[in-house]
């Protein structure tokens, strides 16, 4: 897919997977990475953009592994963001479907 | 690559950011490294799907710096910023360095001329008053009460003036600092 389809999608795709669940770094990117072929490493500039934004606060937590885990949790910006993102992208989806299919009534 | 060389090129090329900010991107790749080996892959496959560290480095420094910037508005902290982006592919050359060199320009220009209003006002003021001692070297042709009071309000309209560009510099500082956060979103990285 072309790349900068998925640049601009990343951020959605982390706000989306953070509303669900607190996660930890690993997560985030084998979730993402799993269903776009991307760098992994992107994943965490755009975490640490995230976060100096004030859309993610981390914490740390043990695993039973033993190693501890940096968890990301989104805060009450980064849920409107998220939210608002959501509603663009599905807004935006639907005007293009409808472009591909043919079926614009207004041109 | 293998773990070491990945962090080793990591570590070299997130140089000129606070010690602090670099030991946090690191412990986080430390931690990545340490989750996929606890998943059974390979050093080099972990390091390899995490791309180049150089590009990587460079994504981090550009949004630390920028966000110095916009948390401590500095010269130097834009300027450090904008040099940061340039790291992140061509682009950003046409797309942060040209208006940052224009909008740079547009103030030292603005500047230069309250400066130089306030400099006329300054002279004329200080000629008209004591012109009149050295006519040898002055001739003030106008009525000196007019020159006097026309000077102070030049003075006083060049004041002004300076003090609008320190406002509108403020405000240039911080729209411009939006602008390249969001072009980072967009173009972040050149793969």
């Amino acid at each position: 897919m072309n790349i900068q389809f998925k640049k601009g999608v990343l951020e959605l795709c982390a706000l989306a997977l953070l509303a669900k669940k607190n996660r930890y770094g690993y997560e985030l990117v084998n979730e993402i990475s799993k269903n776009i072929s991307i760098s992994e490493g992107t994943i965490y500039p755009l975490l640490r953009r995230l976060k100096n934004d004030g859309y993610v606060t981390t914490y740390l937590e043990e695993s039973k592994e033993g190693a501890p885990r940096k968890y990301y949790q989104l805060t009450e910006a980064g849920k409107k963001v998220g939210k608002e993102l959501k509603e663009e992208w599905l807004t935006f989806v639907k005007k293009v479907n409808s472009f591909l299919k043919g079926g614009v009534k207004d041109e | 690559m293998n773990k070491k060389d990945f962090m080793n090129k990591l570590s070299a090329y997130l140089g000129g950011i606070p010690g602090e900010d670099r030991q946090d991107v690191i412990s986080d790749f430390e931690e990545h490294f340490k989750e996929g080996l606890a998943e059974g892959r390979t050093e080099e496959e972990i390091a390899g799907s995490l791309g180049d560290p150089k590009s990587l480095a460079n994504q981090f420094k550009a949004s630390i710096l920028v966000s110095e910037a916009e948390k401590t508005t500095s010269a130097v902290n834009i300027i450090r910023a904008v040099f940061a982006t340039l790291g992140l592919g061509f682009l950003n050359l046409v797309f942060i360095l040209g208006p940052f060199i224009a909008i740079v320009a547009v103030l030292v220009s603005l500047f230069a001329s309250a400066i130089a209003i306030i400099a006329a006002g300054i002279t004329v003021f200080f000629a008209s008053i004591f012109g009149p001692l050295i006519p040898q070297y002055f001739a003030v042709l106008i009525n000196p009460a007019v020159a006097i009071f026309g000077s102070i309000g030049v003075t006083c309209f060049g004041i002004l003036f300076f003090v609008g560009c320190i406002y509108l510099s403020k405000i240039l500082y911080r729209l411009f600092v939006r602008y390249i956060k969001f072009n980072l979103r967009i173009i972040s990285g050149k793969e």
